[in-house]
């Protein structure tokens, strides 16, 4: 199975339209049903892009809350996975940037070796691969690491990215495109040691 | 490097790359309890109900018994003459309290909505013994009442007996679905009243063998 089958098949099949009237007149069984629909999706994706599970389980939770306030709004043009994924985008953003200017206060002492050139040594002798690409998805800009994410880990097509995105699809593939080649710089000599 | 190099370079950076932030498992997601929070925060209770809602919903519960005997009575007394299953397998009939066919034929619908109105009343008790019912409770009482107003526009509710039980069972649904916005004391007190009010009126055993009729009926 390909990964955007997968990504289509756990695609809801629920009457969406029929449910969120429901909700609208203040049914929180319907809204209930919408949540289990769709809370799968939202959590792996706000996991993918925070890496932490009570991040994840707070902007899902922020995700829904929003989304509920919010269905009046929702006129139906698009499908009601893209307005909540396009949510998700944007609480997450959003609160990362909180979350990574604390985060940067806190490490800015114990980051100070990265500097060092002793320590610059022993980070490139490191042979997993995992590790430095972890940190160099990281380093990506928010754009393309949201695209990285979404595409090559949850198996959106360009179609659904571009429409979260709101970004028209070459944008989408050319955003794709970048994050790789950052990716394989950033990675460079792994790939000589590689070649060898 | 070359291209084949390369190729084989990406495919293992695309590898880790899955590896990357590598979600829990579905079985594993907290859904009830960020539920819980999302609730609380996208559906805030509605007021509390004024004090005179309390003996509006008593009187509801008494309504449902007074319905369900009238009917009982009603359908007892038709001119045609009374045929309860019992007496169609040659057991003895079951007295007063049996009911006749009604006059018009009941559809599968209706017949199969009686039986989940006396399944869904008769676990009533174990929800009560716990303390709460639960949610997909709630939730099949929402369904019912959903068929019960469906019913009540349709021609089942033509016959004037039927329409009576249907709308006193269409109020003690309503009840069993509030009780979800009830606090923990106020919804022990409701259960027990609407308890009550079944036991007196003998309502399950009437819904049962008025189910078990429409169903030979049909």
């Amino acid at each position: 199975m390909t990964r955007t089958a997968f990504a289509l098949q756990t695609t809801p099949q629920v009457n969406e339209p029929e449910l969120i009237a429901r909700v609208l007149a203040g049914d929180r069984l319907a809204g209930r049903e919408l949540y289990n629909a769709h809370a799968p999706r939202v959590f792996r994706l706000a996991y993918r892009l925070t890496g932490n599970a009570e991040l994840a389980r707070e902007f899902t939770q922020d995700t829904f809350v929003r989304a509920f306030q919010r269905l009046a709004d929702f006129r139906g043009d698009a499908a009601f996975s893209t307005w909540i994924h396009r949510i998700t985008i944007t609480v997450v953003a959003n609160a990362m940037r909180t979350v990574r200017r604390l985060r940067e206060r806190q490490t800015d002492l114990s980051d100070l070796d990265a500097l060092h050139p002793a320590n610059a040594t022993v980070r490139r002798l490191d042979p997993d691969l995992r590790e430095r690409l972890g940190k160099a998805i990281d380093a990506l800009p928010e754009i393309y690491r949201t695209t990285l994410i979404m595409h090559e880990m949850e198996g959106y097509t360009h179609t659904e990215i571009a429409e979260v995105l709101g970004v028209a699809e070459g944008t989408c593939k050319s955003r794709l495109s970048a994050a790789r080649s950052q990716l394989r710089a950033a990675l460079a000599d792994f790939a000589k040691e590689y070649e060898s | 490097m070359t291209d084949d190099v390369n190729d084989r370079f990406d495919e293992l950076l695309l590898d880790a790359t899955r590896a990357y932030h590598r979600p829990p498992d579905e079985r594993a997601l907290p859904l009830d309890e960020m539920w819980k929070s999302i609730e609380a925060q996208a559906f805030p209770r509605a007021r509390r109900a004024p004090r005179y809602a309390q003996w509006l919903r008593i009187a509801a519960a008494l309504v449902l018994g007074v319905g369900i005997g009238r009917f009982s009575f009603r359908v007892g007394r038709h001119e045609v003459p009374a045929v309860t299953t019992s007496q169609r397998i040659g057991a003895p009939a079951t007295g007063d309290r049996s009911v006749a066919a009604p006059q018009q034929p009941i559809d599968p619908t209706t017949s199969r909505y009686l039986g989940q109105a006396a399944a869904l009343l008769i676990a009533l008790p174990t929800e009560a013994s716990v303390g709460r019912p639960d949610q997909p409770f709630i939730k099949r009482a929402n369904e019912l009442l959903l068929t019960t107003r469906l019913l009540l526009d349709s021609q089942s509710a033509a016959d004037p007996a039927m329409r009576n039980l249907l709308e006193d069972l269409e109020l003690v649904l309503v009840q069993v679905v509030q009780l979800q916005k009830e606090r923990d004391a106020s919804r022990q007190t409701e259960l027990e009243l609407i308890q009550q009010a079944l036991d007196q009126r003998d309502v399950i055993p009437r819904l049962r063998s008025a189910a078990s009729e429409y169903a030979a009926d049909d």
